[in-house]
């Protein structure tokens, strides 16, 4: 028991160190990536009508004139150092402060991720058990059928979809708002993510469907569901209580890697119903060559997705003993 | 013999038929279409599906047919190097990760494990933001991520066959490396590696669809399903109809994709397709 605590402990410090390693490796990758560009950001900062002292003014003053190293200096340093002084700066074309912008664009974005995900995996794992047990075999094939086809629809054509039917104004039940954020109360605000974290999330569950179901398959295949059913237990009983529990580790997976793969999703409908949230932001800072900005905000967003394959990592290890050793490629010689 | 016990049942036959006839038009619309990509009608804008313009015109006027028929060709032209980088990059990092050195094994496996988590619309938006949106950029940023996803997926099954007797029986005969991944691990993992290649075609499709509508993946002069969506989707409650025709062709296409990549795992797999079977045992006899 002893020994594999502390190798679950050294797990997660080895996927920590290697956590901040990647992080930094990704920092290089972008950093590089926005130099090679064509595009001078002291150029577009000056305008058309700058003389060449002010241009050579603004570089320095951005630092454009130093070697590329110290850019990335200067530039990881501020980034680390904002974990305790939250400043990363301030926006080049707004002037306005980094850290505010971001947040209250995250205070969009964050809350539509996690309505979406919830959705997800309340919707694939109850279609997914309930495509194994339900007694009638019209809802088996259909709610197969149905996971197939809803898997398939792009997130923009399912928003399209929902607008169409639900939209206030426009829509054949028109009772939800489809433009723009409203905070004033949590319904409203509620309300307005609803149409955009459905479209999003009901793919995504169906998505998340079929992997659950044939997760729920593979436990099927060794004896733990005919052994709970020799102790009394029915199918479905079966399937619900001991398949998910032995399945969860590897469903857990998957919605690591689906979570990844709804973001496209998330920005697209944030987009299409005008929320004030990161795509946005994102989006118009690329169009408009605000590179630092631009380079900050990927960092960030990078960060995020390695610290979520982290926690996943982790819960997972702790969730199966049996996978401590499998993922790192050092399973016993046989 | 694969494609022989392929066409013999209804999920191989209906995807493959998909398949062709969207290759055909694509090809097709290379050297036809009924009006050029750049054709605008200012006097038809948002017309009606009418003998002119079979499925109507967009808000600038432009021919929706046209651009869905060149949209087409650019869509599998996306899916079939999507496919091929993502096979290629994917094998690759699973003969790494089963590799016979500890340390190159366990550095891959590190490696992969660490930037799964990585979203294909975070490794576009790096490509893109310097050079701009380009169907190279999507082409990547999908098989970058797809091949990670396929590492994860077909290691453990790669892993045991690098265990098994006839590797280590092989090792001993001095086969090199390459050898034994390519003629022992690899045909063992080769139907989880199609299904998951396939799944990455389909699921390319819709990452083309979103990248493109947030402006990071097909630039605006080049038609691609992702594209005519887009477009039908800044004025959808007004003209609803326009946003039909693409999200059906995007949704079929990718349920078809699904289907024929497990039609043909059961059709290449030995175990599942007897016709295989029957196949390998004259090849042992000749």
């Amino acid at each position: 028991m002893r020994t594999s605590i502390s190798r679950t402990v050294a797990r997660i410090l080895q996927r920590l160190a290697l956590f901040a390693l990647m992080l930094w490796i990704v920092s290089v990758v972008i950093f590089l990536a926005l130099r090679v560009l064509p595009g001078d950001v002291a150029a577009i900062v000056a305008g058309t009508n700058s003389t060449q002292a002010q241009y050579e003014a603004l570089r320095t003053q951005l630092g454009l004139d130093q070697p590329l190293i110290v850019q990335y200096g200067r530039w990881l340093g501020q980034v680390i150092s904002s974990l305790w002084t939250g400043d990363l700066g301030t926006s080049l074309i707004t002037g306005e402060a980094m850290s505010t912008r971001l947040a209250s664009r995250a205070a969009v974005t964050f809350p539509l991720i996690l309505l979406s995900m919830v959705i997800a995996l309340v919707v694939g794992i109850w279609t997914a058990v309930a495509s194994l047990t339900s007694p009638r075999a019209w809802v088996r094939d259909g709610l197969r059928v149905l996971a197939q086809v809803c898997g398939a629809v792009p997130a923009l054509w399912a928003g399209l979809l929902l607008i169409l039917a639900f939209g206030r104004g426009s829509g054949l039940l028109g009772v939800l708002p489809t433009q723009g954020f409203s905070s004033d109360s949590l319904v409203s605000a509620a309300a307005s993510l609803l149409l955009p974290a459905l479209s999003v999330g009901l793919i995504t569950g169906a998505q998340f469907s079929r992997y659950t179901r044939s997760a729920l398959l593979e436990v099927e295949k060794d004896d733990y569901l005919t052994w709970s059913m020799a102790a009394g237990m029915t199918y479905a009983q079966a399937v619900r209580s001991t398949g998910l529990r032995l399945a969860t580790p590897q469903i857990i997976s998957v919605a690591g890697v689906t979570f990844a793969s709804m973001i496209t999703g998330v920005l697209t409908v944030e987009s299409l119903f005008n929320l004030p949230g990161l795509a946005t932001i994102l989006l118009s800072d690329i169009s408009e060559r605000d590179l630092p900005a631009v380079q900050t905000e990927l960092l960030l967003l990078a960060a995020f997705f390695l610290a979520v394959g982290f926690v996943i990592d982790v819960v997972q290890a702790w969730l199966d003993p049996r996978m401590a050793g499998v993922s790192r490629g050092t399973e016993v010689q046989s | 013999m694969i494609l022989r016990s392929l066409i013999r049942r209804w999920d191989g036959l209906l995807p493959l038929i998909f398949v062709v006839l969207w290759a055909l038009v694509g090809l097709v619309s290379l050297l036809w279409t009924p009006y050029a990509l750049t054709d605008t009608d200012g006097y038809s804008v948002w017309a009606a599906p009418s003998a002119a313009h079979v499925l109507g015109t967009d808000g600038a006027g432009a021919d929706i047919a046209t651009w869905l028929m060149a949209g087409s060709a650019t869509e599998f032209a996306i899916v079939v190097a999507v496919i091929a980088l993502t096979a290629v990059l994917g094998v690759g990092g699973v003969a790494l990760s089963v590799a016979h050195s500890a340390r190159v094994r366990s550095v891959s496996v590190l490696v992969i494990d660490a930037l799964i988590s990585i979203p294909t619309v975070v490794i576009a938006l790096i490509l893109a933001a310097p050079a701009g949106a380009s169907v190279l950029a999507v082409i990547l940023a999908c098989s970058i991520v797809y091949a990670l996803n396929l590492m994860r997926v077909v290691r453990p099954a790669a892993a045991a066959a690098a265990r098994s007797q006839y590797v280590v029986y092989a090792r001993y005969k001095g086969v090199s490396e390459w050898r034994i991944f390519v003629q022992h691990i690899l045909p063992q993992v080769m139907p989880s590696v199609i299904i998951t290649v396939s799944h990455s075609a389909a699921t390319a499709i819709l990452a083309e669809s979103g990248l493109t509508y947030l402006g990071i993946g097909v630039p605006a002069h080049v038609a691609s399903w992702g594209q005519s969506l887009a477009t039908a989707a800044r004025f959808v409650t007004l003209h609803p109809a326009t946003a039909i025709w693409p999200g059906l062709l995007i949704t079929v296409a990718v349920i078809a994709l699904n289907i024929l990549g497990d039609a043909v795992r059961e059709c290449a797999d030995p175990l599942t397709n007897p016709l295989l079977r029957g196949d390998r045992t004259q090849e042992v006899k000749n």
